[in-house]
């Protein structure tokens, strides 16, 4: 059983991923193996694959909320002090419904060594992040769909992470939602430079979002590909991107 | 229906079952003794105060009342709520509870005299029996209910220890079905109230025993009217108080 290693040592990646096998319960077969993968400080990478490939499984095991069979997963924590290794958005934005939004956004905030003040101003700061400085004092309830999304990547940014983890974050939104959020995701990771890894099996969102695209595929699944996206910020490549990516997951497609 | 028509229509239900009563106890079809007026009630509720017994008693109930329902409530809520959080603990008493909870409280009144004499404990225990156990199963099922995607998403923010787990998400997100429950033990307990009272506890209960000795039926009315306006306002007030903490409730 491999838990999450915490590294202090400054690298290039933000995590490594060595040799991980990952199943359930301890008899079963498992459902992901050999997986090796490092990802670069400051990129945003996405894992895509058909459903049931296990994609969100492994997000969940850097995520530390699930444990790898075997393999190293390290994460390289930055130094400064007051901050969470990861940011977790769900698909579902799982807001407590209880707490206004503002106190939600300081949920990842409130085990931290961080005083009172500086918890409500980056959470303010976070809340601004997503353009929803106005909605602090509302209940969740009170939000959209897409409003409710915000909040959750408000509350992952809160913590100021050393990666950013997304499991499928658009992908109960309706289209038009989605893309917004979309232009929104790729706009914040501009602007803070945070290295993000997305979920999506949703090659057209990967395509449209992502520098580098890992293709999860097979019985047991492993990663049958490491794409650099070349079409992310350029629109003519587009197509001819998400069609390669799209016969490539078909090829490696069993079921 | 509008409010307005709501509370119209509930006020006239209570003022035709009272013009009813009072027309079949004044036709006299049943002797008085058998069936008092209600408008000799006011009479019987001046005697009483004038007296001071009415406050007397009102006092001691509702002492025997918050006594029993506090520690029953405390007491229910906290087995309940560990019973959910740990398998083990659950199944080391499962079998204790299914023993005990068929028992009920008025059962209980021998080992209550025994163990705490004909005093107000013995009635608070009763109370806090009863409250117990609905607290008891209200709480289990409410943290049993708990979101487990909220908890995990404590594990993910890292909230997840027991401290956290507990007073961040687990007892928040339980807290609508524990308030029911509690709101279930603050109308069982006036039922107890009076069961407790009946064997010699200086309380209404008692004072309706005494009563119907005498075959003074609109004095045991007056008390039976007391009760349910005690629990009216009890229930009226907790709500409240519910609303208020459940705001964030659609």
């Amino acid at each position: 059983m491999a838990a999450v290693t915490l590294s202090k040592t400054a690298t290039p990646s933000v995590i490594d991923l060595e040799d991980v096998s990952i199943g359930y319960g301890s008899d079963a077969p498992p459902v992901l193996v050999d997986v090796n993968l490092s990802v670069e400080r400051g990129s945003f990478v996405a894992i895509v694959g058909p459903s049931g490939v296990g994609k969100s499984t492994l997000l969940r095991v850097v995520a530390g909320l699930h444990t790898a069979r075997s393999g190293g997963v390290t994460i390289h924590q930055d130094q400064r002090p007051g901050h969470r290794p990861v940011g977790l958005v769900f698909q579902d934005a799982r807001l407590l419904p209880w707490r206004r939004v503002i106190r939600n956004v300081e949920f990842g905030l409130e085990g931290l060594p961080v005083s009172r003040d500086e918890r409500r101003q980056r959470a303010e700061a976070a809340l601004k992040l997503v353009r929803l400085d106005g909605y602090a004092r509302r209940w969740p309830y009170e939000l959209s769909g897409g409003q409710r999304q915000r909040i959750g990547i408000a509350r992952a940014m809160a913590v100021d992470p050393d990666i950013l983890l997304m499991d499928e974050p658009f992908g109960a939104l309706d289209a038009i939602t989605r893309n917004n959020l979309q232009d929104e995701l790729r706009r914040i990771h501009q602007e803070t430079g945070k290295t993000v890894l997305f979920v999506t099996h949703d090659l057209e969102e990967a395509v449209h979002l992502a520098d580098r695209i890992i293709v999860l595929g097979g019985t047991p699944a492993r990663v049958v590909r490491d794409v650099r996206n070349r079409a992310g910020r350029d629109g003519s490549v587009f197509r001819d991107q998400v069609e390669q990516l799209r016969s490539e997951i078909a090829d490696n497609y069993s079921i | 229906m509008k409010t307005i028509n709501k509370i119209a229509l509930s006020a006239l239900g209570v003022v035709v079952f009272l013009l009813a009563w009072e027309a079949v106890a004044r036709s006299g079809v049943v002797p008085a003794r058998l069936l008092p007026s209600p408008s000799a009630v006011p009479a019987a509720f001046l005697t009483e105060f004038n007296s001071g017994t009415w406050q007397a008693m009102v006092l001691a109930s509702l002492s025997h009342y918050l006594v029993g329902l506090s520690v029953g409530t405390f007491l229910g809520v906290s087995f309940g709520t560990a019973a959910a959080l740990w398998g083990k603990w659950d199944a080391f008493q499962a079998w204790v509870v299914r023993m005990l909870r068929p028992i009920p409280a008025i059962a209980w009144i021998p080992f209550a005299i025994i163990w705490f004499g004909v005093s107000e404990g013995a009635a608070s225990f009763l109370i806090a029996l009863t409250v117990f156990w609905i607290n008891y199963y209200a709480s289990y099922a409410a943290v049993r209910g708990v979101d487990k995607d909220l908890i995990e998403l404590g594990y993910a923010f890292g909230q997840g220890g027991l401290i956290p787990r507990l007073f961040k998400i687990i007892l928040p997100g339980a807290l609508p079905g524990i308030l029911s429950g509690l709101r279930a033990g603050l109308g069982q307990g006036w039922m107890t109230v009076v069961a407790a009272e009946l064997f010699g506890i200086s309380g209404l209960g008692m004072r309706m025993m005494e009563a119907s000795g005498l075959l003074a039926t609109h004095i045991v009315v007056l008390y039976m009217v007391t009760i349910a306006l005690l629990y009216g306002v009890s229930d009226f007030l907790f709500m409240q108080v519910q609303s208020r903490v459940l705001s964030w409730q659609r």
